[in-house]
């Protein structure tokens, strides 16, 4: 294998060369060659991102010395690595997504949409790997303003306004915070910023701390900044959401993890906490709004909020694990963010491309409007299905693994001693729960009000079964989501690659100890305890490795929890095949009748008839109506009184953020542009005065310094 | 709560011994005719009497067809010669043998009513049959809300044109095997309604009936024996002249 | 304002337009079309007449329209009758001012091709469309009942009306086949999910023609319909067709009969609102409260069966009297265990209304109130429930009801709870009407013979659920040429609507309990 300077050069050369064939190849090839370009790159980024993990070592380049800058520099340790692996994972399938439909975009010119394609990839490999603030600035900028010229659209440019305007205003947080760190470590060089910044005063780290929070959490959607998110996420076209929402996402927990855990690991809990209650706050509030959401992509739009809350909060835990010195817990915490924030992005690309697929072959994203979509769209109905069971945490696929992991690591606040702390972790973890139930919900009424029943439209009841290019995409990620979730046992000791560096503690220890790595004799004293513990692994053999998770506790009760998911699948296909043998054996011969449902004996069942997706969240709406604050609207029409024409009814919900901050905020701006518009009265000695004041002000301030 | 449960309690048992026991308590059956010898051949005033034509003549003896019999009492009242009537109301009859549930299953069995245009008086009775005095759960009979789970489609009235459709849907939705009980005049031949415009003839007319119970409406008891000899819990002796059998266990 | 006012006042406002005569406390008066709309809606809107019925009718030369009305307050009746050729097929349509006449407009309509002009919503209504096609009229003399139709073609595309918009609306279709051994009847709730906004009942499953049955049959066969067509209230429609019978007649019917009659009639009236209270109490799941009312429901039938020889008291009444005597030490001990069985009633009452968990489905759950009910005019313990006072046994007492001494109780919330406490006190009024009764059951025959002239008669007579009208034509031949059937359960049905709607799904089978409904009743 060539080494990771040629692979990553190969990688931004495939890229750039995308962008030239764009503009140069003719017309009719031009989006589906430049996004195999992309496609290929990204494959060159999955094995650039392999290979800085094996074996573990930080490549490092310098790229050119600007004046009064620095050297920019390029590296790539194990964290880097693990972002490469993770953004090509959802970019691979994503480009094969898009290349069938980046003519499907608001760009008149193919080209350009397929160099923004691209121009994205660029900015995303730029940002992962850029160890200098300026590379970093750069990229990150970069990145921001190509999503926005991606989802901005001539007939409603608000999401992007909205997006553009929050996630300056994050930049520049961002920004403020590395120029805290490098006027305290005199660098702009991510490697000298690191050695100096244990020496920074605690006002200073909490300054950085919340500074890059802040200014992460934008990107990120967490609360009190997603408001931009599912109006975004809706506009995006479709070519593109697939790689926004899984892989532009991580960068936001790229950076708090960069910063957090990498430059500057706070050494007290604080920053914990307030990740830790910030994200399950968010996951609360993502789930609840993506569960009564009719809108399919808004719905999923909702749900990443709900996962970047689940994996911050899993970090805040890990670093409060961190601080307060149980290593172990805190590698569990950080597996659970690494392995959730992968999952996050193979599933969410996945139902991404299915809400793409479906919205193409219907022409409506209402879920009210679909139904009965099995029928016509198989192919895509599976996919979506193992999306929807993976992203709703059931088992065997890679949502159990990681939530289950997360709510472990929340369990382990047992071990900590502050009860202020336990609280947190408590409050956290009841919100996590919730989440996670509402999740199922969630994603229950999505596949079922979109796929199973009758088609409640006539564009449902026509639509087609999507091209193969889009099924080839979402079949790899669902694959991936079934591999990763029966395989934690090998998922977990690669992400601990990346673990051990932060938190100084293997994860593969804490989770999957090693007397189920080598093959061969166990030590006899571990199946002694086994058996002691009840669990049947038989005398002196373990069947090898990818076996089972473990969470061992202490000297009297060693094993926490245990459990193999391999194990559980196996088991499950074997059940299924007795079941399936079973009923061919006793029925096999049977006359088989198919009926269809019982519908109370009506003449003729119309769709009609059936649920909604908006009745089906009803319960849900009506049990949180207090966070939810529906204004009802409610209209009757009669004839002489009793005749009843029509009744209207709506429900005006405004999002919780908007009511809380957004709107707020926006009346405040109002009323200070009001102020200030009285003092423009436009009489030039006012104009005089007021610079009179502002410069006794300013000679006030500057004696006084 | 505890006050329900002493109320229970304190009310004691009141459900009947029937089928161990005969049930003789006045006012649980209307009864029927009873078949009459010696009547006159040229006095033909009983039977013109009865509108659905229940009694009919063979030479001095007049017959009654019990599934035809609406409890009108015209052949016992304001006339010369009332005929007297007895009590009972074991008059179920069983239309095909096979039907007949098999030993290992008989102890519990599901049914799904449907109303085909009842008048109200069989539904109230089949409700009955869940009423402590009668209390069919005892002998594994259960009602059940889709015909999904269904052993027994227990129909009542004469099939109205608009219930056609959601009966046959009802009877096509259940498991084989399907077992068909008409119950009440109107669904063994239309009743009072008869065939017309938009009542049908009975239960036959579109289903395989298995076993019919007589009675406009037949008491509680009489659809419970019904059930008892569907189910194979009893022994099937028509005795269709005098219209009541002994229960046997 | 009584009948004589109210002719008065007719007289006076149309001009002699509208010909009067007053007939045995009836008021009739003759109008022509025209005149149709405004009297109906001044005797309904402003003098609060209650709205009984409508009755369509197919003469040899002519359309004939009976409106049936009567005072507020007050005893009569007022007929308002309207004709027309019988090329001429559109009336007006006075449901604009009359709501209580909707259904029995488009009842008209649907049976007998009548056009009512300004009707809002003619169409689907008995002859499902989706089952029959358009242009049978079964009520048409030239139609026979006794033809089988073959050859059907419904509207293939036929579609529920919706009248919900609203973002994800939907239709939660109920039975016909539905629960454990409910009648059969079809809702559509329209819904946004949990809560029903708009409850429509789809009747007519069980239609099976009465009416047009009866057509050509004899009085003695017409009973048996009359008798059977709604089992649970089977004497006091039996009751009503005789009264009829017998006004046409002539013949009184013998004191001992009428006594027995009222006897019998409350008898009914005592085992129906057992049911509904079991249904009440089945409905909220309270398991031990329904087998304690299910006990009383048959120890009441029994009594009704070991007394009269069948339970639901078939065969009993025949014109001209009872087809039987009873015995006045049996009557009286069939009064003493009914006043036993209202005596455990009542400790049954106190202990519902201290158990919370079932009053809190009740309370304040399905409300009508009293303008409603007569807007739709309500029948029976359900209009009385809302303090809409329609009890025929007060208002136009028949039979032995003026002699005897009784309440007809009201209530004036008309929510669940007011419904439950009304049919409790009726049951104790029934009793005490059986007592009495059976104390004073005179000496005497109990039936006389009856034979009809040919003619017209209208009687009322109140079922356990209500008001019921029935008007017999008799022909010269003897036979019935027209029998109109106006039921409570068809007034309440078209009102149970706004009791049903703005609660959610699983406060439906309550409210649908506490209405004591029969769709029997209603789809004859």
């Amino acid at each position: 294998m060539p080494g990771i300077e040629t692979l990553l050069i190969g990688t931004l050369s495939l890229y750039t060369a995308g962008i030239a064939a764009a503009f140069l190849l003719p017309k009719e090839k031009t989006p589906v060659l430049p996004a195999l370009f992309g496609g290929t790159g990204s494959l060159l980024l999955l094995f650039t991102g392999i290979k800085s993990f094996l074996p573990p070592e930080t490549f490092h380049a310098a790229l050119w010395t600007v004046p009064g800058i620095g050297t920019l520099t390029v590296s790539i340790d194990t964290l880097s690595a693990f972002f490469l692996v993770v953004t090509a994972i959802a970019a691979i399938p994503a480009s094969v997504f898009a290349a069938t439909r980046l003519k499907q975009t608001r760009w008149q010119h193919p080209e350009v949409a397929a160099a923004l394609y691209l121009g994205l990839l660029i900015s995303l490999t730029i940002v992962i790997i850029a160890s200098h603030v300026f590379l970093f600035l750069i990229a990150w900028e970069s990145m921001s303003i190509i999503i926005y010229l991606l989802i901005s659209s001539d007939n409603n440019e608000r999401p992007g306004y909205l997006m553009l305007s929050i996630g300056e205003a994050g930049t520049l947080a961002i920004t403020a915070a590395f120029l805290l760190l490098s006027a305290n470590t005199g660098s702009l060089s991510f490697a000298i910023i690191k050695t100096g910044a244990a020496s920074l005063g605690p006002g200073v780290q909490w300054a950085v701390f919340l500074l890059v929070f802040f200014g992460f959490s934008v990107k990120g959607g967490l609360i009190p900044l997603n408001f931009w998110m599912p109006g975004a996420y809706t506009a995006a076209p479709a070519a593109f959401i697939p790689l926004i929402a899984g892989a532009t996402l991580n960068m936001a927990l790229y950076g708090i993890i960069r910063v957090t855990g990498s430059l500057l690991p706070i050494p007290h809990a604080g920053p914990g906490i307030i990740m830790l209650i910030v994200g399950s706050a968010t996951a609360l509030i993502g789930i609840l709004y993506a569960t009564i959401e009719d809108d399919f992509k808004t719905l999923l739009a909702h749900s990443s909020i709900e996962n970047a809350g689940i994996i911050i909060a899993a970090l805040g835990a890990g670093s409060v694990f961190l601080a307060k010195g149980h290593l172990a817990a805190a590698s569990i915490a950080f597996a659970a963010a690494l392995y959730h924030l992968l999952n996050h992005s193979v599933f969410k690309t996945l139902l991404f491309m299915g809400a793409g697929a479906v919205e193409d072959k219907t022409g409506t994203r209402s879920l009210d409007r679909m139904g009965g979509l099995l029928k016509h769209m198989p192919w895509t109905g599976l996919f979506v299905l193992i999306g929807a069971l993976s992203i709703a945490a059931m088992p065997p696929f890679n949502g159990f693994v990681s939530e289950w992991l997360t709510l472990q690591a929340l369990l382990r606040s047992v071990e900590l001693s502050s009860p202020g702390i336990k609280l947190a972790f408590v409050a956290a973890g009841v919100g996590l729960t919730l989440t996670a139930g509402l999740a199922v919900t969630c994603f229950v009424r999505a596949f079922a009000m979109g796929f199973l029943g009758m088609s409640r439209s006539d564009s449902a009841s026509a639509a087609k079964e999507t091209g193969k290019p889009a099924l080839l995409s979402m079949a790899g990620l669902a694959v991936f989501c079934l591999a990763l979730g029966i395989l934690p046992t090998y998922v977990i000791p690669a992400l601990n690659k990346t673990i051990r560096p932060l938190t100084g503690a293997s994860a593969t220890t804490a989770l999957v100890p090693g007397f189920f790595r080598p093959q061969g004799k166990l030590p006899e004293a571990f199946v002694n305890d086994f058996h002691k513990l009840g669990a049947q692994i038989g005398k002196n053999s373990m069947p090898g490795r990818g076996l089972a998770v473990l969470h061992r506790g202490g000297t009297k009760n060693p094993v926490v929890f245990a459990m193999s998911t391999f194990y559980m699948f196996i088991t499950l296909i074997i059940l299924l095949g007795l079941t399936a043998g079973l009923v061919r054996l006793f029925a096999g011969r049977r006359r088989k009748i198919r009926q269809p449902r019982w519908d109370g004996g009506v003449r003729k069942l119309l769709p009609e008839m059936t649920y909604t997706a908006t009745g089906f969240a009803h319960p849900v709406r009506v049990i949180f109506e207090s966070i939810l604050r529906p204004k009802v609207v409610e209209r009757k029409d009669t004839i002489a009184e009793h005749f009843r024409v029509t009744i209207r009814q709506k429900r005006n919900e405004i999002h919780l953020i908007d009511r809380m901050v957004l709107n707020p905020l926006d009346s405040a701006a109002h009323r200070i542009a009001r102020t200030l518009a009285k003092m423009h009265n436009g009489r030039i000695n006012t104009y005089a005065g007021y610079a009179l004041l502002a410069l006794i002000v300013f000679l006030a301030i500057a004696s006084i310094i | 709560m505890s006050r329900w449960v002493i109320k229970g309690i304190r009310t004691g048992i009141v459900t009947t011994r029937y089928p161990e026991k005969k049930e003789e308590t006045p006012g649980t059956s209307p009864g029927l005719p009873e078949q009459v010898t010696g009547i006159a051949p040229e006095n033909r005033e009983t039977e013109s009497r009865c509108p659905t034509g229940a009694l009919s003549r063979e030479k001095n003896r007049l017959n009654l067809r019990q599934e035809r019999c609406i409890h009108c009492f015209r052949c016992s009242r304001g006339t010369e010669n009332p005929i007297p009537w007895k009590n009972g109301f074991e008059w179920a009859e069983i239309r095909n043998p096979e039907a007949v549930v098999p030993a290992s299953l008989r102890h519990s069995l599901h049914i799904r009513v449907v109303d085909a245009g009842d008048c109200g008086a069989c539904l109230n009775e089949i409700k009955l049959l869940n009423n402590p005095y009668y209390n069919m759960h005892r002998l594994g009979f259960f009602i059940t809300p889709t015909p999904r789970q269904a052993d027994i489609l227990l129909v009542a009235g004469p099939v109205a044109e608009h219930m056609k459709t959601p009966l046959l849907k009802a009877y096509e939705a259940m498991p084989a095997p399907k077992r068909v009980m008409a119950v009440g005049a109107c669904a063994l031949n239309g009743g009072v309604f008869g065939p017309g415009f938009v009542t049908g003839s009975g239960v036959a007319d579109i289903l395989p009936v298995d076993i019919e119970i007589p009675g406009c409406p037949p008491p509680p008891l009489a659809i419970l024996h019904g059930l008892c000899l569907i189910a194979g819990q009893l022994k099937n002796e028509p005795n269709a002249a005098t219209g009541t059998r002994k229960g046997e266990k | 304002m009584n009948i004589q006012e109210i002719a008065a006042e007719i007289q006076s406002r149309w001009n002699n337009e509208i010909k009067l005569s007053t007939i045995a406390g009836t008021l009739e008066c003759r109008c022509h079309r025209e005149h149709l709309v405004p009297l109906c809606g001044w005797l309904f809107n402003r003098l609060n007449c209650h709205f009984a019925g409508l009755t369509a009718e197919e003469l040899p030369d002519r359309w004939n329209l009976d409106y049936l009305f009567t005072p507020a307050g007050e005893s009569g009746i007022i007929r308002i009758n309207t004709a027309a050729p019988l090329k001429e097929r559109n009336f007006p349509s006075i449901s604009i001012a009359v709501h209580a006449a909707d259904w029995h407009e488009r009842e008209a309509e649907d049976l007998f091709g009548l056009t009512f002009e300004g009707h809002p919503r003619l169409g689907d209504f008995i002859l499902h469309d989706d089952a029959w096609q358009e242009g049978v009229e079964p009520m048409r003399e030239n139609f026979s009942a006794a033809d089988v139709l073959s050859g059907r073609n419904p509207k293939p595309d036929w579609r529920p009306r919706r009248i919900l918009k609203a973002p994800g609306a939907f239709i939660m279709p109920v039975g016909p086949v539905f629960s454990g051994e409910a009648e059969s009847v079809h809702f559509q709730l329209e819904t946004i999910g949990e809560e029903v906004l708009r409850a429509f009942p789809r009747l007519f499953f069980k239609y099976r023609g009465v009416e047009k049955l009866a057509e050509g049959r004899s009085v003695d066969n017409g009973l048996l319909l009359a008798e059977r067509f709604a089992g649970s209230t089977a004497f006091s429609h039996a009751l009503a067709f005789s009264m009829a019978i017998e006004k046409l007649s002539g013949e009184e019917v013998p004191p001992r009969a009428e006594v027995l009659r009222v006897f019998m009639a409350e008898l009914e009236r005592l085992r129906h609102h057992l049911g509904v209270i079991e249904g009440i109490c089945s409905s909220t799941g309270l398991a031990v409260g329904t087998g304690q009312c299910a006990i009383l429901e048959e120890e009441a039938l029994r009594i009704s069966g070991a007394l009269t020889g069948h339970r639901y008291l078939f065969g009993l009444c025949i014109p001209g009297g009872l087809s039987r005597d009873f015995d006045k030490t049996a009557l009286k001990s069939a009064a003493e265990r009914a006043t036993d069985i209202v005596r455990r009633m009542n400790s049954i009452e106190k202990l519902l209304i201290n158990t919370s968990s079932f009053l809190d489905r009740l309370e304040e759950v399905g409300a009508v109130t009293e303008k409603q009910a007569h807007d739709f005019g309500l029948a029976g313990p359900v209009a009385r429930a809302s303090g809409y006072s329609c009890d025929t046994r007060k208002q136009l007492p028949y039979g032995a009801y003026r002699n005897f001494d009784f309440d007809s109780p009201h209530e004036r919330e008309g929510d669940g709870y007011a419904r439950l406490r009304l049919f409790f006190a009726e049951v104790r009024e029934s009793g005490r009407i059986m007592e009495q009764a059976a104390e004073k059951l005179p000496p005497g025959k109990t039936a006389v013979p009856c034979n009809p002239d040919a003619g017209t008669a209208i009687s009322t007579a109140e079922t356990p659920r209500g008001a019921t009208w029935h008007r017999i034509r008799i022909g010269t031949d003897g036979k019935i040429k027209r029998y109109r059937l106006i039921t409570p359960s068809f007034a309440n049905w078209h009102g149970f609507h706004i009791a049903a709607e703005n609660f959610a799904f699983q406060d439906f089978p309550i409210i649908l309990a506490t209405f004591g409904l029969s769709v029997a009743e209603n789809d004859r």
